[in-house]
């Protein structure tokens, strides 16, 4: 039996489907700051960032009588979000997967830290890795999106999601403990 | 499965989303695109409160239009059944002294057989009972135009085939007074 996601912004979400402004104010207002740190981590620029986000709460208020409660009201922000990033980095010909389709059976190797890992270094390493590999590093360890779905979002197999993440991982190691 | 470098910045998602969204700026501009939109905006209507509230007056104000005048017996109706009513009887009185003159011409004429009386008279029995008929619709819908030119067309049946009747009868003795007045 198929079970529908709970969501707790209902009240908001209809009144907002009806065009109401000030639901649509209170759902932007919930989810704003979320959905603007995953476009600064995506694309990188303030401004850019800012952009993507306004185009995305633009298009899911339009698209809302879409929305079905088939997942949460978040993680439907999230994917348009995500998509419209992933748009503006390809339009702005900014190379968001350097090992596209190119599969590398590297071996997984699982990272068991001895020491307490330092958030700081790692928010910074995220922030030197290449495009490519940051886009991919957040959306599995920030976004907690999986391979099937990252290889969805990217227009990537499965395995090349899964090879590129473990390089990109390794590549953030190695700045973490430089 | 995730090794606990995953697990542990999986657990504290929260470290990195510190940046803060210039939200009334941010609010402005996606404000002022969704009013740019609203002319386009499709909201599907039956969704509306207003149109439910709209909706709910049209409708009873339909059946109260419909069945209004029946359920309330309303006055300027009364008024204008009674005038029906005596339009239909008006025109009943006018043919009806007609049709009964005629008949009474036909039942006294002595050139005419007692049977082609009774075939005749029979016959105005039949337009009689359609005539009944007529009424009994006109009762259900007095204002129905088709069944009042029925009923006027039924007597004016009577009348053509009375005055036919007799124009033959009459036209046939003619003929044999002309004979004889040759002979």
């Amino acid at each position: 039996m198929e079970t529908k996601i709970q969501n707790i912004h209902k009240e908001f979400i209809e009144k907002s489907k009806l065009g109401d402004r000030n639901s649509q104010y209170k759902l932007y207002e919930l989810y704003v700051d979320a959905m603007y740190n995953i476009s600064m981590r995506m694309v990188g620029v303030k401004e850019d960032a800012e952009d993507v986000v306004q185009d995305s709460f633009v298009d899911a208020f339009k698209k809302l009588h879409f929305f079905k409660y088939e997942s949460t009201f978040g993680a439907w922000l999230k994917r348009i979000v995500i998509n419209k990033s992933i748009n503006h980095l390809k339009l702005k010909r900014i190379t968001f997967s350097p090992l596209e389709n190119h599969e590398y059976n590297l071996k997984e190797e699982a990272t068991e830290f001895k020491e307490k890992i330092d958030l700081d270094k790692v928010k910074l390493g995220i922030d030197q890795l290449p495009n490519g590999y940051k886009q991919i590093i957040c959306l599995y360890l920030l976004e907690g999106y999986d391979h099937n779905e990252i290889g969805e979002i990217l227009n990537i197999s499965v395995s090349t999601s899964k090879s590129q993440y473990h390089r990109a991982k390794k590549k953030l190691i190695e700045i973490i403990k430089e | 499965m995730m090794d606990n470098f995953e697990k542990y910045i999986h657990d504290n998602q929260d470290f990195f989303n510190t940046k803060k969204a210039d939200k009334n700026k941010m609010w402005d501009a996606i404000s002022k695109e969704l009013d740019a939109a609203e002319p386009t905006k499709v909201i599907p209507l039956w969704k509306s409160t207003g149109f439910k509230i709209a909706a709910s007056i049209i409708i009873i104000l339909g059946l109260l239009t419909i069945a209004g005048p029946v359920l309330l017996k309303s006055n300027t109706d009364t008024l204008e059944t009674s005038y029906v009513t005596k339009e239909v009887l008006d025109i009943e009185m006018h043919y009806k002294s007609i049709v009964e003159h005629q008949v009474k011409l036909v039942q006294d004429h002595p050139a005419l057989s007692t049977e082609d009386k009774k075939e005749f008279l029979s016959f105005m029995d039949d337009l009689d009972h359609e005539y009944d008929g007529l009424k009994i619709e006109m009762k259900k819908n007095l204002d129905n135009e088709r069944v009042l030119e029925a009923l006027i067309g039924n007597y004016k049946k009577r009348i053509e085939l009375i005055e036919n009747l007799l124009k033959q009868i009459n036209s046939s003795k003619k003929i044999n007074d002309d004979y004889g007045y040759t002979l």
